[in-house]
């Protein structure tokens, strides 16, 4: 794999330059003719049953053109997470387009489409709802208590589900271990502040097909589940591919209440209908769960995990949403998986409140885990006298060793190991200071935290969506277009997967563009989630390039009289081996193929025959052969202010087995962001509400606090560690998710460090910090 | 009730009709498709709007459309184009600054004006400049690194 001639090339992203002068591709730019502007009316109330809604007032103000209430949209119950089949049995169906009962603040209750959003605004305020107000929960251990106001009919104590599962014998694992260690670790609801807002705009033709722009990061997913919830068959939605979206970092994998009331307004009105959130409604639309784990491992005294115990309270929030599934990722992937135990044994419990939704956010329910992992890590070595890298490098898995979630499959590149070696090193770990032993008011420490990622590529999860397809043309002029209904919502996988598509094309990067479609002209893809665009859509962009270039060469065979077998392609030029004299360009022969019935060049026409003759393409529809794991080391420095409470962090140093680099700069630029959301996480974002309304006080950046860049250090350094995965393209696997789960308990091990002080709760607050050093 | 207003955006003058309380974004972007301009947040937290005003970086979401008048205003596609970019708009390509690139346009803006200000900023004053432009995806490493290309540090 050393000749490689576009993949593991930093090339500019094709969109920047797009988006340096204005970014004309985003969803939240679309405008049709005629279109009406939509806005939704939300429940006050955090728990409700709606007694009446009076519309006659807003359907009375000029330029509105319609108004729906719960009676006017369809009753069909659905979840609207993307990745999964809407009718799976896994999941679980508990919402509605609009509800006669409100289940948490905030919750759309009735929507209007006017020709302008000022007078699509004034009509809310003109429907009169008349609201039997319900007793409401916010705390989950409240709403399991028996009493606690019933959110959902016939669900007990408001568990909606209880997940557990194990290997071996728990209790005897504990009895083998010399030392046992037990703690609690909660984190908060955060969210992930995409900069675009969610956006849509339905258009419904006469005969009731459905054809919808936006910014989701699932094209399929919202052509499905859009489907499901308005009645329809599939074949009835048409999603639109943006040729790039404004974020999303999971908060788009889920239908919005803004896509199915954009196409209901766009039924009843006849006209294109566009919804945009304001960001107060983005902020109440999805967050991350926020978690209690309990968390007990048991030790030999030569650092051997004998067994671990975990067990993780959900606050799922008002409705099931990702709930369940996030709790089984967390559990699996985060909790349990991380390291060798041979006795294990995990119990979940999600709970209902009257909360705003839960939803996907980078990670999944990883970083909740990492949290408690590695931070019990770090106090078990602190206890016991083990060096941090040497007690995981002692209990991590290695190359060969069998999949821990499938032990069928083998880790086939698994470099976890040389991450943290290779970190450790680079960070001068072995000059670590002993924990709370700095001077002065402002104390420095260093920290480390580790993580694999174990669903990049989801192939053997039950009903979770894997496949992926493509579709590349070669082009007259010599270059390609490729086709993929993988969304690019700002990692800039569309440049990668050209890269792939080059490579294998041979072509140059220049000549390969991504070329937008839609769900009728695209095959299907799985969601931009999971760490799987450069593992799954790669592999199948490969396929299809290999499919386009085998065609390519038979063609090129007949022109120049070869067998194609002898022929290669490189930089645009076919060439017979060992013989380059002989030559021609992809140009040419693709001119050959796709021309009328002679060709002329400078000996005069040239008959073609039937053989030779149509458009040089390659398709795939494929799902990748395993789950290739990435993995990651990080080691921070910060510095503790004992006076302030105040942490920066100082310097981050990331080691990553990432399979293979595909394009460094952009893989850099992944992991600097990911640090950025880890910081957030780690030591000052937190979503608050009212205690007694259930309002959420945090529904702009001005209350919202997230790093700017006088929060992030200086000093980012990436080490990529190449392991060369067997089934990836070309050697990769994926990378997105595993920088920002690991932040969080490097940071908090780094302040542990510092200051000598332990936190088991996120985020760490100057308040906190103070309050642990009796200043407060 | 709407009035009839002249503003001058990119040395282009416009007659625009706008209600009172309509925002120098909204007629940027509603009235003039100027859509480089982007809304974030509508409430000047995220400085994905910024705009030149008389050659100072605002938001024009905490602007007044009305009040714009009379003042030269200068929207990212003012800056360069995509056959001529900017120094800092190149510098933005090249470093690998733009991931999703909504905060992009925004950034730019008031990157310029940083520039302007102080054309060799040390990293700090860097940071401590664009401490009012949120950026989601990059951890804005590559865009501080940007500026200093542009400003041939």
């Amino acid at each position: 794999m050393t000749n490689l001639n576009v993949v593991g090339k930093s090339v500019l992203r094709q969109d920047a330059y797009e988006k340096v002068v204005g970014g004309k591709g985003f969803p939240v730019n679309i405008s049709l003719p005629g279109m009406l502007h939509g806005k939704m009316l939300r429940s006050p109330y955090p728990h409700a049953r709606i007694l009446s809604i009076d519309t006659s007032r807003a359907e009375k103000l000029p330029g509105v053109k319609a108004v729906m209430t719960p009676k006017d949209v369809p009753q069909i119950i659905f979840n609207p997470i993307f990745f999964m089949p809407a009718d799976s049995m896994a999941i679980h169906r508990d919402m509605l387009i609009l509800s006669d009962t409100v289940r948490f603040a905030g919750q759309p209750v009735a929507a209007v489409a006017a020709t302008t959003v000022a007078i699509a605004e004034q009509a809310l305020s003109l429907i009169d709802v008349e609201y039997e107000e319900l007793p409401a929960v916010f705390d989950p251990e409240d709403a399991m208590k028996e009493g606690a106001p019933e959110i959902h009919a016939g669900v007990k104590n408001n568990i909606r589900a209880t997940p557990s599962f194990g290997a071996g014998d728990v209790e005897q694992g504990f009895k083998e271990a010399d030392y046992v260690f037990e703690g609690t670790y909660e984190t908060q609801r955060v969210h992930t502040c995409y900069m675009e807002p969610r956006v849509c705009v339905s258009d419904t033709d006469s005969s009731g097909h459905v054809t919808i722009y936006s910014s989701i990061a699932h094209l399929f997913g919202l052509r499905e589940r859009l489907a499901y919830a308005l009645g329809l068959p599939v074949s009835k939605v048409t999603a639109i591919q943006a040729p790039y979206t404004g974020g999303s970092f999971g908060s788009k994998l889920d239908l919005a209440y803004i896509e199915a009331l954009s196409a209901l307004l766009s039924a009843k009105t006849k006209k294109p209908v566009r919804l945009e959130h304001t960001r107060y409604e983005d902020f109440i639309c999805n967050a991350r769960h926020p978690m209690k784990v309990y968390l007990k491992t048991g030790v030999k005294k030569d650092g051997t995990i004998t067994a671990r115990y975990a067990s993780t309270l959900c606050d799922t929030s008002a409705y099931s949403a990702h709930g369940p599934e996030v709790i089984m990722v967390h559990a699996y992937f985060g909790l349990m998986l991380g390291y060798r135990a041979p006795h294990t044994k995990w119990e979940g419990t999600v709970v209902y409140t009257n909360n705003m939704p839960g939803g996907a956010f980078r990670g999944y329910g990883a970083p909740q885990a990492a949290f408690a992992v590695e931070s019990q890590i770090d106090e078990i070595c602190e206890k016991l006298g083990f060096d941090p890298i040497e007690f995981r490098l002692k209990n991590t898995p290695r190359q060969g060793d069998p999949h821990p979630f499938n032990p069928e499959w083998k880790l086939g590149g698994y470099a976890l190991d040389q991450c943290l070696t290779k970190g450790a090193e680079r960070m001068g770990w072995s000059n670590r200071a002993k924990a709370g032993s700095a001077s002065g008011t402002k104390k420095r420490g260093i920290g480390m935290a580790a993580h694999p990622i174990w669903v990049s590529g989801c192939v053997g999860f039950p009903d979770i969506y894997e496949h992926s397809g493509a579709i590349i043309r070669l082009n007259v002029d010599g270059t390609a277009y490729l086709s993929s209904a993988t969304m690019d919502i700002g990692s800039g996988q569309n440049t990668t997967l050209c890269q792939i598509a080059a490579e294998e094309l041979g072509l140059k990067f220049e000549s390969v563009r991504m070329a937008p479609g839609n769900t009728d002209n695209l095959p299907f893809d799985a969601p931009t989630h999971a760490s799987r665009v450069t593992y799954s859509s790669g592999n199948a962009v490969k396929v299809a390039a290999a499919d386009a270039k085998k065609n390519l060469l038979e063609v090129a065979a007949i022109v120049m009289e070869a067998n194609a077998a002898d022929l290669e392609v490189r930089d645009g030029m076919i060439t017979v081996k060992g013989a380059p004299a002989k030559a021609m360009s992809v140009a040419d022969v693709v001119k050959r193929a796709e021309s009328p019935f002679m060709v002329v060049g400078a000996q005069g026409p040239t008959p073609t025959t039937l053989k030779e003759k149509g458009t040089i393409m390659g398709i795939s529809s494929v799902a990748p052969p395993a789950n290739a794991s990435p993995a990651v080391a990080e080691f921070v420095e910060v510095e503790v202010d004992t006076e302030t409470g105040q942490v920066k962090v100082l310097r981050a140093v990331y080691a990553h087995d990432l399979g293979r680099v595909v394009n460094p700069a952009a893989a850099q630029g992944q992991v600097e962001g990911g640090l950025q959301q880890g910081i957030g996480y780690a030591l000052m974002e937190q979503m608050l509400f009212d205690p007694e309304t259930g309002a959420c006080l945090t529904s702009d950046f001005l209350d919202y606090k997230m790093p700017t860049a006088v929060e992030m250090p200086s000093k980012i350094e990436c080490i990529f560690i190449e392991s060369n995965e067997p089934t990836g393209p070309y050697g990769a696997k994926s990378l997105s998710e595993a920088c920002l789960i690991v932040p969080a308990p490097a940071i908090a091990n780094a302040i542990y460090n510092a200051i000598g002080v332990r936190f088991h709760s996120l985020p760490i607050t100057p308040e906190k910090i103070l309050a642990a050093l009796g200043k407060l | 009730m709407k009035q009839l207003i002249a503003l001058e955006v990119n040395g282009d003058m416009h007659e625009i009709a706008v209600e009172a309380d309509a925002t120098l974004l909204s007629v940027l972007r509603d009235n003039l498709g100027l859509i480089g301009t982007k809304r974030g947040c509508d409430s000047g937290g995220c400085g994905c709007c910024t705009v030149h005003i008389d050659g100072k970086a605002m938001y024009s979401c905490m602007m007044y459309a009305l009040s714009a008048q009379g003042r030269k205003i200068t929207t990212i596609e003012g800056l360069g184009s995509a056959e001529k970019l900017d120094p800092v708009q190149d510098a933005f390509v090249k470093e690998g600054a733009v991931q999703c690139g909504y905060c992009t346009c925004g950034m730019i803006m008031t990157a310029k004006q940083l520039l302007h200000d102080n054309p060799h900023p040390v990293e700090e004053a860097i940071r401590h400049g664009i401490a009012g432009n949120l950026c989601r995806c990059t951890g804005y490493h590559k865009i501080v690194e940007a500026i200093k290309t542009a400003a041939g540090n």
